[in-house]
């Protein structure tokens, strides 16, 4: 009885163990975690610690409406967070970040489309056709434009498709032969909407898998469940790094920025300054494409990046002829709308 | 682990047996007829008072104050109602969900009898793998679980390689990203919560009720349909309430293993409340579906009598415990051994993938893997993150249990202490938490813990994680106290027994099945949350499923498989001592 007491009161005081207390004096970023936060510490935040002297700590899981969460209750405990366009967007009609003024940062070495007035832009990435070797092997004929992904004529087969409206619509309409600068304004109309969703509502018996993951359409490529999907670039080429049987086509592309932000009242905002500039070093921009398959958003990082590296990366000059940046701002305003209808057509 | 015995059998002064067809409740009307004595009455209502006021503080407030946006920011406003009503979208996705609800509830039924006749027939070691094979699916983190049947089920995965192999099909079959996928993974995930309380009640079944069926001539069948049917409901119906509440709130298992036409509620909350930030319209639809689950929950509750199946369905058993009689089985329950053999398969079967493909080198998942490594595995003893990370899901799952456990059963044994006409009502707010979408909780908390210090520590967690927990104990609990006889209580009070010594030595035993499945299902409901853990806790802090979830909108990082893969190992290994240690003292 008394061993079973001893043990009993050894479980309890093991159960109330304190988590190691925090230290003081730091910069706490946050972001989602896996092999993107590991490039990040690699590229940016190490070297960083090192210039500055300032310490960093990492925290991950910063959904927007644990942001949201935090401002409202006062209790920020991050200093940089990241998030795409859209969460950017979501989070800046809040109020949930700080304005990043020119004095702040200087980002006129930013990519036009880039540009935010409360974020930093991180990287690009990009949406684009990845098929599968198998079923189109080289030599043969190969999809290239969002037009063959919709052609099942020509390139029979099931595809996979985003179960979420970006991107998705406006290749749509881009393969339905509207020009990209006309894309955001058709989609602005009931029936320009109508063209993209009837475009994609076509293809329906031919899409086997509506991707929620990024990881899926990969898994489904590389399993042969699908033989194209519309999907991210790094995450093709991590198939490809693997050696599964996938290719992609630059021949046209959405890409995507990703942001660092600062959420309002974060407890050091100086040192998320220092570092927001110190990413934007054209040196220290290029070093994150090291690491993960994603391209600086800045002009100068070019000059520190070599061919061989930029081959994989979506935001060469070459390669964003070709694209149509994915628009936050008619997103933000329309976002909720198509999403609902998006749903519909793809439910129904 | 394993589910203990039934107790010992007793001698009981009101032991009437139950007889085929006769709804049981009549078990003990000598003490039915008493007027609830007021001394009784209070102890009643002080045993449901912890856990009232853990779910007024730690789940009314917080869900309240988050579902009060429904109805706009200030003023009364029908707006997001309205929405609601003018898109079609959300009434034919609230119809799917409760569809896909009830089909799951149906099938969880109806393949856990054949799995918990086989428990309750078979030796005690086999029977011992039986509940590790049940609860096993658990273990496992919900993301390895729809990984590992994605790779079964789809196109070019195992089960179709087999089919066409064999010759049964020439074309793939569709089993994954459409409905048969969301069933499949949603029972057998939750197929464990009938399993567990069906073979309490089967074991709790009286044998001779079965012997004096047989002997008045009744075959097999009648012997199914007229005794063993009846008197097992109790135990079916708690389970399958437990299901449906909970299968109303899935969302990550039909986002990766249905396709739209599965798109359940849940994902569209969840997705207004994280991604839309519209908490409003969030709030809107959750009240829609608390609305519609609670009108459910009643017509089954008239329909079912579930007040009347919980309070007095069992009689005390006073005979052997049922098993195989001696006319050994029946050609139908030789099949429903084959059938429950099938459904063991069937809950085993990621399992049994897990393995070889944690195995595998290649960062994207396939079985059987290309080449062989342990690469991921030392991953997970490399990076302290993960070890970690485990440590505190076992603190968090601990305290859950600890406090769940507590909380349910008091007010499991207070609500049978109080006037009847509170009951139904107690009972439907203190399964509330069950309904409600775990993020509209998750949200309201963050809010109520913020100003307190709470949201980053275990201790917050844990409380959220107990609110989620509570409920399962105290449906459990409820369901085997059944089986108590209220005038053994009295006599052991008559006979000058303290309360304590009569709980010890009477009460306690009596419901212990139902207690240890209870804490079983609060084990499991902590171990594998990763809303709360997302919302309420920090790098320091993170639970392993937080850290599995991490980056999946990216990757999926094997590691995790690797983790579920030692999880695994160590609760075999631990099964396997048990069954020599068991076999050396037999």
């Amino acid at each position: 009885m008394k061993r079973r007491t001893l043990l009993t009161a050894a479980v309890a005081a093991w159960m109330l163990l304190p988590a190691a207390a925090a230290s003081a004096e730091e910069m706490v970023f946050a972001s989602w975690g896996g092999a993107y936060q590991e490039a990040i510490r690699k590229a940016w935040l190490e070297p960083f610690a090192k210039a500055s002297g300032v310490k960093f700590e990492e925290d991950t899981g910063p959904e927007t409406a644990k942001i949201k969460a935090m401002v409202e209750t006062k209790s920020v405990t991050w200093d940089i967070v990241t998030a795409g366009g859209g969460g950017l967007m979501r989070g800046v009609a809040q109020g949930l970040f700080e304005p990043i003024t020119a004095e702040m940062v200087n980002q006129s070495d930013v990519l036009d489309g880039a540009k935010n007035a409360y974020g930093v832009p991180s990287e690009i990435f990009s949406t684009l056709i990845g098929f599968s070797t198998k079923a189109f092997p080289a030599g043969g004929a190969q999809p290239k434009t969002f037009a063959d992904f919709f052609d099942v004529a020509k390139f029979p087969g099931k595809r996979t498709l985003p179960d979420k409206p970006e991107t998705v619509l406006e290749a749509a309409l881009l393969a339905d032969g509207v020009p990209a600068g006309d894309v955001y304004k058709t989609l602005s109309t009931d029936a320009g909407m109508k063209r993209a969703l009837d475009k994609i509502a076509a293809l329906k018996p031919n899409v086997a898998v509506w991707w929620s993951s990024g990881a899926q359409p990969v898994q489904a490529l590389g399993a042969g469940d699908v033989v194209m999907a519309l999907g991210w670039n790094g995450r093709f080429q991590a198939g490809m790094d693997s050696n599964l049987p996938i290719a992609m086509s630059w021949d046209q592309q959405i890409p995507q920025v990703g942001y660092f932000m600062i959420p309002k009242g974060a407890p050091n905002k100086a040192a998320a300054v220092k570092f927001l500039n110190f990413i934007l070093k054209p040196e220290i921009n290029a070093e994150l494409s090291r690491h993960v398959a994603y391209g600086p958003a800045t002009k100068g990082a070019w000059s520190h990046i070599d061919a061989k590296r930029a081959e994989r990366l979506p935001s060469t000059a070459e390669r964003l002829k070709n694209a149509l940046f994915l628009d936050i701002e008619w997103w933000a305003k329309n976002g909720a709308k198509a999403t609902e209808a998006y749903t519909a057509m793809i439910k129904g | 682990m394993a589910i203990p015995e039934p107790p010992p059998a007793r001698p009981s002064p009101a032991a009437v047996p139950a007889v085929a067809g006769v709804p049981a409740f009549a078990g003990i009307p000598a003490v039915a007829g008493m007027p609830v004595r007021p001394a009784r009455r209070l102890g009643g209502w002080l045993g449901l008072l912890p856990m009232a006021v853990l779910l007024t503080a730690a789940f009314a407030v917080p869900v309240v104050s988050l579902l009060r946006l429904g109805f706009g920011d200030g003023g009364l406003s029908f707006e997001h109602f309205r929405r609601i009503a003018e898109v079609p979208l959300y009434r034919s996705i609230l119809a799917t969900t409760l569809t896909i609800s009830a089909l799951t509830t149906l099938l969880c039924v109806v393949l856990s009898y054949p799995v918990a006749y086989l428990m309750a027939t078979v030796g005690p070691r086999l029977r011992a793998v039986l509940v590790v094979v049940v609860l096993l699916p658990f273990w496992t983190s919900s993301l390895v679980r729809t990984t590992a049947w994605i790779v079964i089920l789809q196109g070019n995965g195992i089960l179709n390689k087999l089919l066409m192999g064999v010759g049964l099909t020439s074309e793939p079959v569709a089993f994954v990203y459409n409905l048969s996928g969301v069933l499949i993974g949603m029972t057998h995930v939750l197929m464990p919560f009938v399993v567990l309380p069906l073979y309490a009640a089967l074991r709790a079944l009286d044998l001779s009720t079965v012997q004096a069926a047989e002997g008045l001539g009744a075959g097999p069948a009648t012997v199914f349909v007229r005794v063993v049917l009846p008197l097992t409901a109790p135990g079916a119906v708690a389970g399958a309430t437990i299901v449906f509440m909970n299968a109303i709130g899935f969302y990550i298992t039909p986002a990766l293993m249905g396709g739209p036409a599965q798109t359940m509620i849940s994902q569209v909350i969840a997705d207004n409340v994280n991604r839309e930030l519209n908490w409003g319209f969030a709030a809107a639809l959750s009240t829609m579906l608390l609305g519609a689950t609670l009108v459910i929950f009643m017509l089954f509750q008239r329909a079912f009598g579930l007040e009347r199946l919980f309070s007095g369905a069992g009689t005390a058993r006073s005979g052997e415990p049922f098993r195989l009689t001696s006319r050994g089985r029946s050609a139908g329950g030789v099949l429903t051994v084959v059938f429950g053999l099938l459904v063991a398969v069937f809950l085993i079967a990621p399992i049994l993938v897990v393995f070889p493909m944690s195995l595998g080198s290649s960062p994207f998942l396939s079985f059987p893997p290309y080449d062989y490594s342990l690469r991921w595995y030392v991953n997970f003893f490399e990076t302290s993150k993960w070890f970690n990370a485990l440590i505190r899901s076992l603190q968090v799952a601990g305290l859950t249990v600890a406090g769940a456990v507590v909380l349910g059963t008091a007010a499991a044994i207070g609500l049978g202490r109080i006037p009847a006409r509170w009951r139904t009502a107690i009972e439907t707010l203190f399964v509330l938490p069950m309904i409600v979408p775990v993020i509209i909780l998750a949200v309201g908390l963050y809010y109520l813990f913020a100003p307190t210090g709470l949201v980053g520590t275990i201790w917050g967690l844990a409380i959220g994680h107990t609110v989620l927990a509570a409920p399962y104990v105290f449906v459990t609990v409820r369901a085997s106290l059944k089986s108590f006889d209220p005038s053994l209580e009295l006599a052991a009070l008559g006979l000058g027994a303290s309360w304590a010594t009569m709980a010890r030595r009477i009460l306690v035993p009596t419901i212990l099945p139902g207690i240890l499945a209870g804490a079983v299902f609060a084990f499991i409901t902590s171990f594998d949350d990763v809303v709360l853990a997302l919302f309420l806790t920090n790098i320091r802090t993170r639970t392993l499923p937080k850290l599995m979830y991490e980056g999946v909108a990216h990757e999926i990082d094997p590691t995790i498989i690797a983790a579920a893969g030692l999880i695994i190992l160590v609760t075999i290994l631990l099964m396997l001592v048990n069954l020599l240690v068991t076999r050396r003292r037999a």
